[in-house]
């Protein structure tokens, strides 16, 4: 498996020559390997989001082009990559259990294997005795949970995360973060993984790309040189506040740059 | 590329006039089907006619007295109630029972209590609106914003001047959407009441037009008809809309 | 409190009738209403012309839900067509839809077509206008991840639209219904040949109140049910709204 090869992809939103013409992202060039945890960071507008829903094969992009495993991406690949969102797109009027199993249909997966991959997923996130509530009954965190679930038991070798977390509390989310790591190490998916927290991208990625303010360029490439699963003390470590300070100079201006032209902060 | 929402749906229109002209004209029996072009002549021949402007000025008399009542009617039997809870909880329950009976089945007993004429019409176009009225009065006295009742108390204010200088201004824009929902009440209600009493009125020229076969002048009074209700209808609207806003004046 | 005040009107009422102040052949007395609603029951009659006004509630109800749940979804597939066609359904729908009733008679004649037909339209607008607003508020969320998931058009249409436009749709359904056995009642009083609405205006013509009350209780007895039934669809259909 040769993971997931990014070249000059731009994105832009208005048509051509109009002057409200939005360049969300432009020229981004990643090669991700199988088996890496790469986290997109920028600041808001600068087209990371943009970028994951071309990987998806959920948008089309206005150039350049994205090759997962050698075969370039056309549209959804339900049997390879896994979408996470950001807004909660469990199914409300479905119980947990329910989702999971719609997401198998869709997938198509024989009706015979779909109880036991999903009595898997439930366990993987530990939300098997909250399989028959609905997602309003739920948590935040919860629902989330839930989400990966779905898209765990998919068992696709990729997986792709729009700021899973950006609605839970930190607590919460730093927790989460954990439970990814640990499942990251069994099952070894090539994750790309959007997040607006420096502590996230750090705690999780083994790489992480840097964007620019809007139009979004990816600025520099840090790496984090730690095994997963990351141990809870790596929270606390030194070497963690010394990459997060990094980011931290680096995202500094981009942020002010995008606040100032106004670019969706 | 923009479009503009405005032209499509004009030419939509366009097309189905041109459609309905054309069929009418080469498929259409013209005992049962009349052409725009026919229609459009006829009302205009309905507007010369003083008798059918009578029935309709007559209709629109009614309209305004049913829909006069209705609102001061309702407006005073609402008031207490909203203020009341004793009342309310007594007298709602019935109101709302009476109000879930579709009315006209009582509509041929309206016609042996108030006979043939626009009593009859009036009548029943003031039982249309005034649940409207009374429903939406009754909901705003009971919503009017509790800061400006502890406000009013803590100045001292005594229940009259409460219920005049607090209830009663808070209630206006409440006031005018009951005022346009009742509008639409009594309309179906005179309309209702015309249609029934074939003997004069609106009833009596669209049995006449519909047994001597003739579609295009009962299209035209349709029309007509039509058109006074979307009158009246915007004229509402408009006026919940400019009267019944609130300027932002208070802090 | 409630029923003080029902037992006041009612026996009011008797009172009225039994000193002769109530005129017996505008509001008969209600042992005689009570006496002609058993006797209509048990001929029949009264069964059959509520028959005949449900028929034409079925049938009105039927085509106006196939026209109007085609035509708003169809509608609802485009942004542009929508802001297109609802200013004119809606502004349309502000018509009394009674004056209609005329045309109908003329063409259809004076039996059950003319207000299946008068049914039909009034219960049309309601869901179209529904289906509209029900399918264009989709989250699009829900559409992009059952896609990235691999759902075909018709399992995203069944597994996603469907369920989510499903409240919105299932209230207007029942506006329509309501509306239409409204309208159905309306027509058969003016000008009919059968149902409900016609018996009791033939009863009232002829002199019989005892019996036109009796038809208008049954009448009323039938909105109730229908009133319940729809409500009850209605909630079982919103059980899965999200906060």
């Amino acid at each position: 498996m040769q993971g997931i090869s990014i070249r000059g992809v731009s994105q832009a939103f208005g048509a051509a020559g109009d002057a409200r013409r939005v360049v969300a992202l432009e020229d981004a060039t990643l090669d991700i390997p199988a088996g890496e945890l790469v986290c997109l960071i920028g600041p808001s507008g600068c087209g990371k989001s943009s970028l994951l829903d071309i990987i998806a094969g959920l948008a089309k992009p206005v150039a350049g082009s994205v090759t997962i495993d050698g075969e370039p991406v056309r549209g959804p690949l339900p049997k390879r990559v896994g979408f996470v969102f950001q807004e909660n797109a469990l199914f409300p009027w479905l119980s947990v259990y329910d989702n999971i199993v719609a997401g198998l249909t869709f997938q198509g997966v024989p009706k015979d294997e779909r109880r036991g991959r999903a009595d898997e997923a439930l366990a993987a996130v530990g939300l098997e005795a909250f399989r028959n509530h609905y997602p309003r009954q739920l948590s935040g965190g919860m629902k989330q949970r839930a989400q990966l679930a779905r898209a765990l038991s998919l068992q696709t070798e990729i997986l792709l995360m729009d700021e899973p977390f950006a609605a839970l509390d930190e607590q919460t989310r730093l927790v989460l973060g954990e439970d990814l790591s640990v499942q990251l190490a069994k099952t070894r998916k090539t994750i790309v993984f959007v997040t607006h927290s420096l502590v996230e991208a750090v705690f999780l990625a083994d790489r992480i790309a840097v964007f620019t303010a809007r139009p979004g360029r990816i600025k520099t490439i840090l790496t984090v040189d730690e095994p997963h699963p990351r141990a809870p003390g790596f929270m606390t470590s030194a070497k963690l506040t010394g990459l997060r300070n990094a980011l931290y100079e680096l995202l500094h201006d981009e942020v002010r740059r995008a606040m100032e032209t106004g670019a969706g902060v | 590329m923009k479009r503009h929402p405005y032209a499509v749906r004009l030419g939509v229109i366009a097309l189905l006039l041109i459609v309905w002209e054309v069929l009418a004209r080469r498929f259409g029996n013209p005992l049962f089907v009349a052409p725009p072009s026919a229609t459009l002549a006829a009302t205009a021949a309905l507007l010369n006619d003083p008798a059918v402007v009578q029935a309709l000025l007559a209709a629109l008399g009614e309209i305004a007295v049913a829909f006069a009542i209705a609102v001061a009617a309702g407006v005073l039997i609402a008031l207490p109630l909203g203020l009341s809870s004793f009342w309310r909880g007594a007298m709602l329950p019935l109101i709302l029972g009476l109000y879930a009976i579709p009315q006209v089945t009582v509509l041929p007993l309206f016609v042996r209590i108030f006979g043939l004429g626009p009593p009859t019409k009036i009548a029943f176009g003031v039982t249309h609106g005034i649940f409207v009225v009374i429903l939406t009065v009754v909901a705003a006295v009971r919503t009017v914003d509790p800061i400006l009742l502890r406000a009013a108390a803590s100045l001292g204010a005594t229940r009259r001047q409460v219920i005049f200088d607090i209830v009663l201004p808070s209630l206006v824009p409440s006031l005018f959407t009951g005022m346009r929902l009742a509008m639409s009440g009594v309309l179906l209600g005179v309309l209702l009441a015309e249609l029934y009493v074939s003997t004069t009125g609106i009833g009596f020229f669209t049995q006449a037009f519909t047994n001597a076969f003739a579609p295009a002048k009962l299209f035209g009074l349709i029309l007509l008809l039509a058109a006074i209700a979307i009158a009246l209808n915007e004229a509402m609207r408009v006026a919940e809309r400019r009267l019944g806003r609130w300027r932002e004046n208070t802090a | 409190m409630q029923i003080a005040c029902i037992a006041v009107v009612f026996g009011g009422w008797q009172i009225g009738s039994t000193t002769g102040a109530l005129d017996p052949l505008i509001l008969p007395p209600l042992s005689a209403i009570a006496v002609q609603l058993g006797a209509v029951l048990r001929a029949g009659s009264a069964w059959a012309a509520a028959g005949v006004t449900l028929a034409e509630l079925a049938l009105a109800f039927a085509l106006a839900a196939a026209a109007g749940l085609l035509a708003g979804f169809a509608i609802s597939r485009s942004a542009f067509v929508v802001r297109v066609f609802d200013p004119l359904i809606a502004g349309l729908y502000a018509v009394p839809t009674i004056l209609l009733f005329p045309l109908y008679l003329l063409f259809f004649g004076i039996g059950p077509p003319s207000k299946i037909a008068l049914g039909t339209t009034m219960a049309f607008f309601p869901i179209v206008l529904s289906t509209i607003a029900g399918f264009s508020q989709v989250k699009r969320v829900h559409i992009a991840a059952a896609q990235s998931m691999g759902a075909s058009a018709p399992q995203l249409f069944w597994h996603v639209l469907v369920p989510d436009a499903f409240p919105v749709v299932i209230a207007g359904l029942r506006m329509g219904l309501v509306l239409g056995f409204l309208a159905i009642l309306g027509g058969e009083t003016i000008t009919s040949n059968a149902g409900l609405g016609h018996e009791i205006v033939t009863m009232a013509e002829s002199l019989e109140p005892a019996k036109m009350f009796a038809y208008i209780v049954v009448a009323v007895a039938l909105a109730s049910v229908l009133n319940a039934l729809t409500s009850y669809v209605e909630m079982r259909g919103r059980r899965h709204e999200s906060a």
